[in-house]
C-alpha cells in the first residue's frame, strides 16, 4: 500500500504538470486545448531523436520547450486567434473544435514519421531508484515532482511579480478592461499560448522516458483536464494538489480493482464531478 | 482641439446605432454627452477608446487618427476610460487594480507618486488597499475605478455613467472629485443620465437621441433650453 | 416543393443502390458501399444532435460500440439478425439515457469533453472484459451473404436519412434548432430545451447503435472493443463538418468525400487521409463554417448571377 501511494504521488505530479498548460489557456483566454496531450507526444518524440543523437534528455527539453513556445505561438497566429472575439460559450466551443482537429492532425502525422509503435528513452538511468524507508523511489519520477514544483513555482512568480504576468492575469479576469489599461491583449493571449504549448516540453520528457506511441496523447489530455477541472477552473495554484490527488486516488483504484480499471478512475471522477457539479466546479474562480 | 469626432457612424452587425455624430472637446474642458437609455451614448465613448470600431466617419486626437487603433495603442496615446459597470479586476485587490492602472509605460516610473495623489483624492482606497476589489461597495468600486483611470497618467478621460446606482450624497462627492481632477490639468468627456448634476460642472455639452446629436451647446444654456428642461430635467 | 424533390431524390436513391449489386458483382466494391451506407449512417445520426441540436458529441463512439456488441452478443447467441439488431439500438438508447442524459446537465461547452470520457471509460471498460476478438464460428461463416449485409447497411442508412430528415422538418427540428442558435432565447420561448436536448440525445443514439449492429454484422472477427475505438466519434465530427454541419446532404457528402480519399490514399500511405482530413477540417471550422454544402451554395448562386448578367447582355 505504501509504495501503491509512492506511485500515486509521483504519477500524481506529472498529471499536474500537464495540467498547467491546459489551466493557464483556460484561465486566460477560456481556450480548452484538446491537442495539449499531442504536443507533449510531440515533444517526446524530439527528444527522442536528440537522444538519438547523444542528448541527455533533460539537457534537450529546455531546447524543446522553446521549439514548442515558438509553435505554439505560430499555431495561436494562424488559428486559435481568430476566436478571440467570441462570446466565453463560443469560445470553449471552437477552440475545442480546432484543438480537436489539430490533435488528429499531430497524431496522423507522428504516426506517418515515426509509425504507430511505441517508443520509450532509455538514458542509462533510466530504471534506477532508491530506497527510504523500505520504500521504492523511481529516480525519474522524483526528478518529476522536483520539477514539477519547481515551474509551478516559477509560473506563479512570474505571474504575481512581473508586468508581463500581471497583464495576462488582468486579461483573463476582464479583457476588455485590461485593453483600456493599455495591455495588448492579442499579444498577451498569444505568448500566453506559446508558453502552455512550451510548458508542455516538461511532461514531454517525463512521459518520453516512460513510453509513448502517436495516438496516446488524449489520454495524457484527459488525466489534464481531470486535474484542471478538480483544482478549479482558471486556478493555478490548485493545479498540483490536485495533480496529486487523482494520483492517489488511482493508485488506490489500482489496489483494490487492479491495474487495467486504473485510467477508468478518473474519468469516472471526472463525469460524476461534472454531472454533481455542473456549475459549481467549472465556475469562474482564481486567474 | 483635443479630441474631434467627425461624422462617424457605427454599426453592430446590420443594426445602425450611430448616425454622422459630430463633436469635439478642447484642451482643459469638460463636456457631456447626454441622452436618454439606448441612444447610443455608451457606443460613441467605447469608439472613442476603440473598443467598437466606427463603419464610418474619423476621430482624431491632437493630430492622430484613432479610428483603426486598437485599445491598448489608444490609451497609450493618452486617453483612459471608466467603463460603464466599472469593470475592476475583480479578483486583484485594491492596490492590485491601480498598479494595474498604471500598466502605461509611461506611468511607470511614476506609480508611486500617482498612487499617493489617488490615495488623497479617495482616502478610503488606502484603507482598503488589500482588500480584493469584488468585495467593495459599489461607491468604492466606483472610486476605485476612477483611480485606476487615474493612474494611467493620461490628460484626457472618458466617464461613463458614473452615477449609475449611487446614493445622491456619494454622486455629489463624485462629482466634486471630477472638478478637482480637471483643475489638474486632466480633460473630461462625461457621458451621464443624471443631467442636472452634469450640466452643473460641464462647460459644454452635447445631447444624443437615438444615435444622432440633436443640440450642443453651453452648459448653462442647455439647461434654460425648452428641449432639455422637458425631455432631461424633468420640468414641463 | 423543396419535399416533393427530396423525396424523387430519396426514391432515386433508394432505386439506385437497390439495383447497383445487380450490376456490380465485385465483392469490393460492395463492401465499399456498405462502409459507406455505415458511415452516411453514424454520421447522420450524429448531425442529429451535433448538427441540428448544436451538442457536439465526442462520445458516440460508446453509443456505437454497445449497439455492436449487444447485437453481435445476441445475434451470435443463435437469435435472428433483425430482432438483435432492434435489441442493440435499443441498449444504446439506454446507455444513453443512463450516462449521456447527465452530459447534457453540464455547460453545454462542455458537453464534448464530458461525452469523451464517456467514451474512453466505455472502451477501457469493454477492453479490459472482452480481451479477445470475437471471431463467427463455422455455421455463421457458410452462411454469410455480403447481399444481406450490404441491403441491411442500405435499409439503416436510409432509416437514419429519413428520420433526421422527417425531425428536423417538424416542430420539434424547429425546437431543436432554436437550441442550437441560442438556447437561452428558445428557452424564453417557451421550448423546454433539456427535454428537446434529450429527445436528440435518444433518437441519435438509436440510429448510431443501429449503425454499430451492421458494423457487428458484417465484421467477421474482431476485437470487441473496436467499436469502441475513439476514431467512431471522431469520424462523424469530421465528415460532417466538412460536408456541411446541420444539413442533410452534407454528412452524405462528407461521408463520401472521406471514403474516397482514404481508398485513394489507403493503396499507398496509411493515415494520410485522416491528415488531410484533420487539416480540412480545422481550415472549414476557422473560414467555412457551412462546408462543402455551403460552397456549394454559394458556387450555384455565382454561376446563375453570371448567367442572369450573360442573359442581360
Ligand atoms: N454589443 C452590442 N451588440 C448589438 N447591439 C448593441 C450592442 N451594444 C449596444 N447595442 C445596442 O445599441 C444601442 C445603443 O446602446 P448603448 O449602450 O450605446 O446605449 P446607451 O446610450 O449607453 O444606453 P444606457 O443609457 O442605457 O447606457 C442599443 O439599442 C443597444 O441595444
Ligand atoms: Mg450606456
Amino acid at each position: 500500500m505504501g509504495q501503491t501511494l509512492v506511485y500515486g504521488v509521483l504519477n500524481g505530479a506529472l498529471y499536474g504538470i500537464i495540467a498547467l498548460g491546459i489551466a493557464l489557456v483556460f484561465g486566460v483566454m477560456r481556450y480548452l486545448n484538446l491537442a495539449q496531450g499531442s504536443l507533449i507526444i510531440l515533444g517526446a518524440y524530439g527528444i527522442l531523436f536528440l537522444f538519438h543523437l547523444g542528448v541527455d534528455p533533460f539537457a534537450s527539453m529546455p531546447l524543446i520547450a522553446f521549439l514548442l513556445f515558438l509553435l505554439g505561438g505560430a499555431l495561436f497566429w494562424a488559428s486559435f486567434s481568430r476566436l478571440i472575439a467570441l462570446s466565453e460559450a463560443g469560445r470553449i466551443k471552437n477552440s475545442l473544435l480546432i484543438s480537436f482537429g489539430l490533435m488528429l492532425l499531430i497524431d496522423n502525422l507522428a504516426t506517418l514519421l515515426w509509425t504507430g509503435d511505441e517508443r520509450s528513452i532509455t538514458p542509462a538511468y533510466s530504471g534506477l531508484t532508491f530506497g527510504i524507508a523500505g520504500l521504492r523511489f523511481p529516480l525519474i519520477g522524483c526528478v518529476g515532482v522536483l520539477s514539477a514544483l519547481v515551474i509551478i513555482v516559477a509560473l506563479h512568480l512570474f505571474l504575481a511579480r512581473t508586468y508581463f504576468g500581471k497583464s495576462i492575469m488582468a486579461v483573463s479576469q476582464d479583457h476588455e478592461a485590461a485593453s483600456l489599461m493599455g495591455v495588448n491583449v492579442n499579444l498577451t493571449c498569444l505568448v500566453s499560448f506559446a508558453i502552455s504549448v512550451g510548458l508542455a516540453s516538461i511532461p514531454s520528457a517525463l512521459i518520453g522516458l516512460k513510453s509513448f506511441s502517436p495516438t496516446v496523447g488524449i489520454q495524457w489530455f484527459n488525466k489534464g483536464v481531470i486535474v484542471v477541472m478538480l483544482s478549479g477552473i482558471g486556478n493555478i495554484n490548485g493545479v498540483f494538489p490536485a495533480g496529486l490527488f487523482l494520483g492517489i486516488m488511482e493508485a488506490i483504484s489500482v489496489y483494490f480493482f487492479g491495474a487495467p480499471y486504473r485510467e477508468v478512475t478518473g474519468l469516472v471522477v471526472f463525469v460524476l464531478v461534472m454531472v454533481l457539479f455542473p456549475k459549481g466546479l467549472f465556475k469562474r474562480q482564481e486567474l | 482641439m483635443m479630441l474631434r469626432v467627425e461624422h462617424v457612424d457605427v454599426r453592430y452587425g446590420d443594426l445602425q446605432v450611430l448616425w454622422d455624430v459630430d463633436l469635439e472637446v478642447r484642451q482643459g474642458e469638460i463636456v457631456a454627452l447626454v441622452g436618454s437609455n439606448g441612444a447610443g451614448k455608451s457606443t460613441l465613448i467605447r469608439t472613442i477608446a476603440g473598443l467598437v470600431k466606427p463603419s464610418g466617419g474619423t476621430i482624431h486626437y491632437g493630430d492622430a487618427l484613432l479610428n483603426d487603433k486598437p485599445p491598448h495603442t489608444i490609451a497609450a496615446s493618452g486617453i483612459s476610460m471608466v467603463p460603464e459597470g466599472r469593470r475592476l479586476f475583480p479578483k486583484m485587490t485594491v492596490l492590485q487594480n491601480l498598479e494595474m492602472g498604471a500598466f502605461l509605460r509611461k506611468a511607470r516610473p511614476q506609480k508611486e507618486t500617482t498612487l499617493d495623489w489617488v490615495y488623497e483624492i479617495f482616502p478610503i482606497l488606502r484603507k482598503r488597499s488589500h482588500q480584493p476589489a469584488g468585495l467593495l461597495s459599489g461607491g468604492e468600486q466606483q472610486m476605485l475605478a476612477i483611480g485606476r483611470a487615474l493612474m494611467g497618467r493620461n490628460d484626457f478621460l472618458l466617464l461613463d455613467e458614473l452615477s449609475l446606482g449611487l446614493s445622491p450624497l456619494l454622486v455629489k462627492q463624485i462629482f466634486d472629485v471630477l472638478v478637482t481632477i480637471n483643475k489638474a490639468g486632466i480633460t473630461l468627456f462625461i457621458v451621464e443620465q443624471n443631467v442636472p448634476m452634469t450640466l452643473k460642472i460641464a462647460n459644454r455639452a452635447y445631447i444624443l437621441e437615438t444615435g444622432r446629436i440633436v443640440g450642443e451647446g453651453v452648459a448653462r444654456e442647455l439647461m434654460e433650453s425648452e428641449h432639455v428642461k422637458a425631455a432631461y430635467l424633468g420640468m414641463a | 416543393m423543396m419535399r416533393r424533390r427530396a423525396w424523387i431524390t430519396f426514391c432515386l436513391a433508394a432505386l439506385c443502390f437497390g439495383f447497383l449489386p445487380a450490376l456490380i458483382r465485385s465483392e469490393y466494391f460492395l463492401n465499399l458501399f456498405l462502409m459507406f451506407f455505415l458511415y452516411v449512417t453514424v454520421a447522420q445520426s450524429w448531425n442529429l444532435l451535433g448538427g441540428f441540436t448544436g451538442q457536439i458529441s465526442l462520445g458516440h463512439s460508446a453509443f456505437f460500440g454497445t449497439g455492436a456488441l449487444i447485437t453481435r452478443l445476441i445475434w451470435t447467441a443463435g437469435v435472428p439478425i433483425v430482432p438483435a439488431l432492434i435489441a442493440g439500438s435499443l441498449s444504446s438508447v439506454v446507455l444513453a439515457l443512463l450516462v449521456g442524459v447527465p452530459c447534457l446537465r453540464m455547460r453545454s461547452a462542455y458537453f464534448p469533453i464530458g461525452t469523451l470520457a464517456l467514451a474512453m471509460i466505455a472502451q477501457i471498460t469493454v477492453a479490459n472484459l472482452f480481451p479477445l476478438p470475437g471471431s463467427l464460428s463455422r455455421g455463421y461463416l457458410t452462411g454469410y451473404s455480403m447481399l444481406s449485409r450490404y441491403y441491411l447497411a442500405l435499409l439503416v442508412a436510409m432509416l437514419t436519412v429519413a428520420v433526421v430528415y422527417w425531425i428536423v422538418r417538424s416542430r420539434t427540428g424547429l425546437a431543436l434548432v432554436g437550441i442550437r442558435d441560442d438556447e437561452a432565447a428558445a428557452e424564453a420561448m417557451g421550448v423546454r430545451t433539456f427535454k428537446h436536448k434529450v429527445f436528440a440525445l435518444m433518437v441519435s443514439s438509436w440510429l448510431v447503435g443501429l449503425g454499430g449492429g451492421i458494423f457487428a454484422y458484417h465484421q467477421v472477427s474482431y476485437y470487441y472493443s473496436a467499436p469502441f475505438e475513439l476514431s467512431w466519434s471522431f469520424l462523424p465530427t469530421l465528415t460532417t463538418f466538412i460536408g456541411g454541419l446541420g444539413t442533410i446532404a452534407g454528412p452524405i457528402l462528407g461521408a463520401a468525400c472521406f471514403l474516397g480519399l482514404s481508398e485513394i490514399f489507403a493503396i499507398s500511405l496509411g493515415e494520410v487521409h485522416l491528415v488531410v482530413f484533420a487539416f480540412t477540417f480545422i481550415l472549414v471550422v476557422l473560414f467555412v463554417p457551412g462546408g462543402l454544402m455551403s460552397i456549394s451554395t454559394k458556387i450555384r448562386s455565382l454561376t446563375a448571377r453570371i448567367a442572369r448578367r450573360a442573359t442581360r447582355v
